[in-house]
């Protein structure tokens, strides 16, 4: 299986990177000229009209959209989180949108707190993102203490362990105080990233990037 | 049997033309959300977020739209499975759908969660724009995919569903939505349209006799949109 992985480092491709190296698949990084305007180029529009990283090109054709990917690689793989069948996939599904459209997307607007309603409003969005992302944080920690789910566990590795590391490692280095998040509030979540961050998989990612020995827990750029 | 908790034009409406499309057998569960039962402990506890829809399953709850019509899909066929060279497709537009026009569009129906009150003008003005770009690329794909896009279908429902509140919301001020811009979403509108089981569930929702096409604000027998 073919695999190139439209990818900057410390981007959103870096959360499928890590899910393609716990699953030791082979695959090709190109790396994409943010600053350059790759993005906007005719061509990667063909492979991701959206004109967003990542996206993977695969024996199928292209996938793009973060969570896609993650679920198209454990449906591929049968790893890293419930099949179809599995009992427990309906549950995974639910968090794992969750995560895309509610977490992930109040992070964006914490670090792009123009885009809702322009500069002059940047710091009233900046507070709108920070109460939610610190009340959809709290819902997942919530879901860790009270039901240990398998799929979001210290004890085995899950495309969502990595997708919450990553964005827990941008709410805690690039908001501007105070709105940066503070993991110890967060103790069940904080052990299931701890657990992703050191796994060999996520320290070949770190090192390769730069991200830090513990890249989720304890961020440095 | 599966259980939908839904409110009136809220989004269990695309679960709901999805199950009856596909004719799987459901109960209804009206959440009153004039007295704010989705706040209730109860539906906290089958949905911490709160949000509408709730499928009941028997392998349990299910929420987020996009959750829903996946598990859907693949326990029913309703799309592509997974190995189906499809698959990439049908995902990253679910996904894109989730996150992307979704997300947006519910930030047009609640200005004040995302800008303070003397901005909201420039804040429609930002989002429409965006959302109209969401709609441009979802109109390429659905000409592209037809058969993925199609009534009825996971992609095609949840698409279809949100021009209509494109064309209502905000239910004040001009339109910013024209579904005549985008020939392939006013195809899948009229398809829609044309399915036995839309007239009996907009009628059952108060979505009048056009809900895609020349869609008007909702007026449901029982239970409360906002």
């Amino acid at each position: 299986m073919t695999l190139t992985l439209h990818h900057a480092p410390d981007f959103a491709s870096t959360i499928v990177r890590l899910a393609l190296e716990e699953l030791q698949l082979p695959h090709t990084l190109a790396l994409a000229d943010i600053d350059g305007g790759a993005l906007s180029s005719p061509d990667y529009r063909r492979v991701n009209p959206v004109g967003l990283i990542p996206a993977l090109e695969t024996p199928d054709g292209p996938i793009f959209e973060t969570a896609a990917i993650l679920l198209w690689l454990v449906d591929k793989t049968g790893r890293l989180g419930p099949g179809p069948t599995d009992p427990d996939r309906g549950a995974f599904l639910s968090w794992l949108f969750f995560t895309s459209n509610a977490l992930h997307q109040a992070a964006l607007a914490m670090f792009y707190p123009h885009r809702p309603a322009g500069e002059a409003n940047s710091d009233a969005a900046r507070a709108a993102a920070h109460d939610q992302i610190i009340a959809r944080l709290g819902l997942i920690e919530t879901l860790i203490a009270t039901q240990s789910p398998r799929w979001l566990s210290p004890d085995h590795p899950s495309v969502l362990g990595y997708y919450i590391g990553i964005l827990t490692r941008w709410l805690i280095l690039l908001p501007p105080a105070p709105y940066g998040i503070d993991l110890a509030q967060f103790p069940h979540l904080h052990t299931v990233l701890a657990a992703h961050e050191s796994r060999p998989a996520a320290q070949r990612v770190a090192a390769d990037e730069g991200l830090g020995a513990k890249p989720f827990t304890q961020p440095r750029v | 049997m599966y259980t939908l908790h839904y409110a009136p034009d809220n989004a269990s409406l695309i679960i709901r033309l999805v199950l009856d499309g596909a004719g799987l057998p459901y109960r209804t569960a009206l959440v009153d959300r004039k007295s704010r039962q989705q706040d209730s402990a109860a539906y906290r506890a089958l949905n911490p977020t709160g949000l509408i829809p709730t499928l009941e399953t028997p392998v349990g709850p299910i929420s987020e739209t996009g959750a829903i019509l996946l598990w859907l899909a693949d326990t029913h066929h309703l799309g592509p499975a997974p190995g189906d060279p499809d698959r990439p497709v049908f995902l990253k537009w679910l996904f894109f759908l989730s996150n992307s026009a979704h997300a947006d569009l519910r930030q047009i129906f609640y200005p004040h969660q995302y800008a303070p009150t003397d901005a909201h003008a420039g804040h429609k003005e930002i989002i429409s724009a965006r959302m109209n770009r969401h709609f441009a690329l979802l109109d390429a794909a659905a000409a592209r995919h037809p058969r993925l896009f199609a009534a009825a279908t996971p992609l095609g429902v949840y698409t279809v569903t949100l021009t209509r509140w494109a064309a209502l919301y905000p239910d004040q001020g001009p339109s910013w939505f024209d579904l005549a811009a985008f020939p392939a979403l006013t195809a899948l509108a009229r398809a829609q349209e044309a399915r036995v089981e839309t007239p009996v569930i907009a009628r059952a929702e108060g979505l009048g006799p056009h809900p895609f096409t020349r869609p008007e604000q909702p007026n449901p027998p029982e239970g409360s949109v906002l």
